[in-house]
């Protein structure tokens, strides 16, 4: 009919000043520490890091949460190189040319800066730098030869005029070590090494030499040499991993104090009484542990010892200590421990942990949104409509002892409820409205999170060091929707060092191993996939395909649950795609090389694959067409097993080419593709239901473009409503309609909204490199858009430039840093999405595309509505009495 | 002969019970009086009269729906094709009208008995008729008729699919 032509578009995703906050949250993340130095010169206490991510912050020394943050560039123009704290916070960043800043401590303001470049490029990795009395010092090392010293005046960057050239022939790669003004190396042929040290700021040349042998047995010597962690002004070092050596009024001087563990991190800090030497190790046994020794006597200082086996701080590293006595001559210290899983824990004396960040999170690499089961009592109610078998009386029977069951929870329910609602955490399970769920993120360190979406809170973590995350897959193999049987969901990855493949199987509810647990493989994995049937168990086996071309199904016993089904796999370098049918032959399954696409022409052509999508597995397609203006049909082209590959490669005439090919996974027949000259892929795409659209750099008018196709059958279907589509079985090609649109910004992620059952519209999610969420109508991305709009069907006109609106932004004004990725999720309302925004920070948010129409307005009067409905009962039955008592009156006149 | 008897007996009697309509018969006729035509002529010039008049009044109820057209026209062409409230209002009154009164039919034509009821019903089912299609009309010209593919579309049963695939970029 003529109405549902009428689409109305949903621009603006704006909401209210009050409602910043009710449905999304954002967690600002750092990364993981490289250097920290406590600012306690300010009045409000802070630490200030600087992180592998390129960002300096400054950090809440009470709660540690970010007072101020700077985000640098995240290619090696933005590395930091120093961070020291003067009266201002010093960075020095890049990698020549180098800049060098002062911040405010208090606010973050950028107070100076100048640029340093320098001559000797190749050798500038090797640069060091610190800070001493306002002069900034840089040295850069020329192994075997000698060292390059200069100073700079630490605000105006003013040079001391020349640069001393130290001889130091001793000097050897990967054996020394600075502890400013130290430089120390370990030198001479093996056995007979020496221990030299030279102060670089000095006018003379004075050595320090030692042989090696008077602190070390050379013979079974291996661990070199490493400067101490922390803050220290103290210059030190280790030798060995086994003895602290310091050097004091020009010589070396050996601490009593020996090395606590091979892996334990040392770290000299100041106190009232002398130097201390901190050393923190996790033992397997003992749990975390963490020593002090006094460095003048070699006394343990007892206030300071901590052992605690419930904390689990994997390669703890002391990045900053500071001790101060407090009036009650009370030792008061706080130490920031990094730890290996990217985490971070300030420590206070006696070993309390004031506060943690997860710091890994800044690196999310894959995402999944997890059911929540049902209640236990819900459970029960359904469990009650499952069994069909059985009497009117057993039936009878059942339903009066689940309504007692459900009588005594509520007595009890109402007993507990006083006082203990406040603090009582939301339980886990399902809402009404499925908008509940866990956020399984697999981060790039190995840690696995379980989040609750509405608050973000993390519930349960995992770190398998082992992990390597490169192309790791997160599989749902079991939903919570099948009581006794618990959620099981599987991260697939590798082991780290051997490129194996790594099983992580665990229940995301609670975040502990189950099914399969840890499975290390001892071959390398091509790819994996999930059955689509699931077994009696109702668990989705895990397809497993090894270098050898062998399959593996997990568990075994699914084995011969597979049946039609087949699987790629695409080579990133070379742009070739094979393909496999998976055959179960009485014993096992057997791959079976059916087809070979080679992208981009013949093999020597230099194309690469930047993004292979196919459409999400499950999904659904509500509408099997499209509606057109004069109210005929155009078929949409549904191919469940349709795949985009993205490659890009050189061409001999326009410079670059991008090309996006459409396969059909299962037959290996190409079914659309279409090229862009002078052009770059960018990794970012989406594809649902018969539309695709992609990325790409436009090089010939320097700007980003989105390209859209969407495929059709044509005015009649090609097969009969509700048949089954087969690929091999298809020979007829869609039409497809192209278009591609200009956009304003730097596109970092795209994604689709997901709803339940795809009834909802779909629009297309952008994140940006500004730091915003925007969200696209997919009619903006039409190629039909600015076509025959005839008589009212709402069409935007075309515009070569796509829209994208400061309305349009779902994250108003919390910007994002560095958005990498958008997941979105389907909610249990059909109108609701679930979105994430993965990347430095974390950003979660519900969107509804063709708003809210399951659900009554977040401002909804129920206040008003209530006392209407009951002014109105009142009137009713008051007139009710009046109108009687007027007819007894007029029946007795 | 008991007549004849009879009369002798009272010549100024009245017998009220004649055996036999004969005498009468026998009468002649007064002038001016035509036998053939008398009896019909003033009972039916009766009846006419008012049964014309119920004809008259019936015919006008069954022509009353096809009367209505011109005036159903102006409407719809009024209205114009817009959905809004108004027009809506004024084609479900088009629709409805004609149709309660097909329903009231027999009602309506309740008291009529008669050589022409025949015709007027069917010439009033035949105006409810005309009625009830340029509703119809109006209706497809608003496009309120769920005539074309489109609109069944959401009826439509989902494709199912018979292959199943998985797999991606190489994880090596």
């Amino acid at each position: 009919m003529r109405l549902n032509t009428k689409t109305l578009i949903n621009l603006s995703v704006c909401i209210y000043e009050d409602q910043i906050g009710k449905f999304d949250w954002r967690q600002t993340y750092v990364g993981r520490i490289k250097f920290s130095q406590f600012d306690t010169v300010s009045t409000a206490k802070k630490i200030i890091v600087a992180t592998e991510e390129n960002v300096l912050a400054a950090l809440n020394l009470k709660t540690g949460q970010v007072v101020w943050r700077h985000v640098f560039e995240s290619a090696s123009t933005g590395n930091i190189q120093l961070l020291a704290i003067t009266d201002k916070v010093v960075t020095v960043s890049g990698s020549n040319p180098y800049l060098v800043r002062g911040w405010d401590s208090a606010t973050g303001v950028l107070q100076w800066e100048w640029s340093l470049s320098l001559e000797n490029d190749e050798q500038a990795d090797f640069s060091e730098w610190w800070v001493q009395n306002d002069l900034l010092i840089h040295m850069l090392p020329v192994f075997g030869s000698h060292l390059e010293v200069s100073m700079y005046h630490l605000a105006s960057g003013q040079n001391r005029g020349y640069t001393s050239k130290l001889p130091a022939s001793w000097t050897r790669e990967s054996t020394c070590v600075l502890t400013p003004p130290y430089y120390t190396c370990i030198s001479g042929e093996r056995g007979s090494e020496n221990l030299i040290s030279m102060d670089v700021t000095s006018q003379a040349v004075q050595l320090i030499t030692r042989p090696l042998s008077e602190y070390v047995n050379v013979e079974t010597y291996d661990g070199g040499i490493g400067a101490v962690d922390g803050s220290s002004v103290i210059p030190a070092f280790t030798v060995d991993d086994k003895k602290i050596i310091m050097i004091k009024n020009n010589k070396f001087e050996m601490l009593t104090t020996n090395v606590g563990d091979a892996l334990a991190s040392v770290a000299l800090i100041d106190m009232a009484n002398g130097p201390v030497v901190l050393q923190a190790w996790m033992d397997d046994n003992q749990g975390f542990t963490m020593t002090a020794h006094s460095v003048a006597t070699g006394a343990e200082l007892p206030e300071l010892r901590v052992t605690d086996r419930n904390l689990k701080i994997p390669d703890p590293e002391v990045s900053s200590a500071v001790c101060t006595k407090s009036n009650r001559e009370q030792l008061v210290c706080r130490v920031l421990i990094s730890s290996g899983d990217d985490s971070v824990h300030l420590m206070q004396q006696g070993g309390r942990v004031l506060w943690s960040r997860e710091e890994a999170l800044a690196n999310v690499v894959a995402v999944e949104f997890v059911e929540l089961p049902v209640s236990d009592l819900d459970a029960a109610i359904e469990s009650e409509f499952d069994q069909k078998e059985g009497s009117i009386w057993a039936a009878f029977s059942r339903r009066l002892q689940t309504q007692f069951t459900q009588l005594q929870t509520l007595v009890q329910s109402i007993q507990r409820g006083e006082g203990l609602e406040e603090d009582a955490p939301s339980a886990l399970v399902r809402d009404y409205f499925g908008l509940h769920k866990i956020i399984v993120l697999v981060t790039d360190v190995g840690k696995i999170f379980g989040m609750d979406n509405l608050s973000g809170a993390i519930l349960w973590q995992y770190y398998e060091a082992d992990l390597d995350t490169e192309g790791v897959v997160v599989f749902t193999r079991r939903t919570a929707r099948h009581p006794p049987h618990d959620a099981y969901l599987t991260v697939v990855g590798k082991q780290e060092g051997t490129g194996n493949g790594l099983i992580i199987s665990l229940n995301p509810i609670t975040g502990t191993l189950i099914g399969e647990r840890l499975l290390k493989l001892d071959v390398q994995l091509l790819q994996c996939t999930l059955l689509h049937r699931p077994d009696n168990e109702k668990l989705h086996a895990l397809i497993l395909l090894d270098k050898e071309e062998n399959v593996q199904v997990l568990p075994r016993s699914a084995a011969p649950l597979v049946e039609n089904m087949f699987m790629y796999v695409a080579e990133r370098n070379t742009a070739r795609v094979q393909g496999y049918a998976l055959v179960f032959n009485g014993q096992q399954v057997e791959a079976i090389r059916t087809w070979l696409v080679q992208l981009g022409g013949s093999a020597g052509a230099g194309h690469r694959i930047v993004v292979a999508l196919g459409k999400a597995p499950g999904e659904r397609v509500h509408s099997p067409g499209r509606v057109l203006p004069d109210r005929s049909v155009l078929y949409k082209y549904v191919n469940p097993n349709l795949v985009l590959f993205l490659t890009e490669g050189p061409d001999p005439l326009h410079k670059d080419i991008v090309v996006a090919t459409c396969v059909d996974a299962a037959s290996g027949a190409i079914v659309a593709a279409q090229s862009h000259r002078r052009a770059r892929a960018l990794p970012h795409a989406v594809h649902t239901e018969h539309y695709l659209a992609y990325l790409y750099y436009n090089d010939k008018h320097r700007r980003t473009e989105i390209a859209t196709l969407e495929l059709y059958e044509g005015k009649t279907r090609w097969l009969p409503a509700g048949a089954a589509f087969s690929s091999l079985s298809s020979e007829r090609a869609p039409s497809v309609e192209r278009q591609a649109f200009i956009l304003s910004g730097a596109p970092t992620a795209a994604a689709t909204t997901v709803t339940e059952r795809s009834l909802t519209d779909k629009h297309v999610l952008l994140a940006l490199s500004s730091g915003a969420v925007v969200e696209v109508p997919w009619v903006y991305l039409e190629a039909r858009r600015g076509g025959a709009g005839e008589d009212g069907v709402v069409l935007p006109a075309h515009a070569p430039e796509l829209p994208l609106g400061g309305d349009a932004r779902l994250n108003y004004n919390r910007t994002l840093a560095r958005p990498a990725h958008i997941h979105a999720a389907p909610a249990g309302l059909e109108s609701t999405s679930l979105v994430l925004t993965t990347g430095l920070d974390l950003f979660y948010t519900r969107v509804a595309p063709s708003k809210t129409f399951d659900l009554l307005k977040d401002d909804f009067d129920y206040y008003l509505i209530t006392v209407v409905l009951a002014g109105l009962i009142l009137a009713t039955y008051s007139t009710k009495y009046f109108a009687s008592r007027k007819m007894l009156k007029q029946a007795w006149k | 002969m008991s007549q004849v008897k009879s009369n002798k007996k009272f010549k100024w009697a009245l017998d009220f019970n004649p055996k036999t309509r004969t005498q009468t018969t026998e009468l002649p006729s007064p002038p001016g009086y035509s036998q053939s035509t008398n009896a019909s002529y003033t009972e039916s010039s009766k009846d006419t009269d008012s049964n014309l008049l119920l004809i008259k009044k019936l015919w006008d109820v069954a022509l009353g729906p096809l009367k209505q057209v011109p005036m159903n026209l102006f409407i719809m062409y009024m209205a114009g094709n817009s959905i809004s409230i108004f027009p809506i209002m004024m084609v479900g009154m088009l629709i409805v009208r004609p149709v309660k009164a097909l329903f009231a039919t027999q009602s309506t034509f309740k008291m009529v008995e008669g050589t022409q009821a025949t015709g007027q019903k069917f010439v009033y089912f035949i105006g409810n008729i005309v009625n009830i299609l340029l509703a119809l009309y109006k209706c497809q010209s608003m496009g309120l008729l769920p005539t074309h593919s489109s609109d069944w579309l959401a009826f439509e049963e989902p494709q199912t699919r018979v292959e199943h695939i998985g797999g991606g970029l190489s994880l090596i």
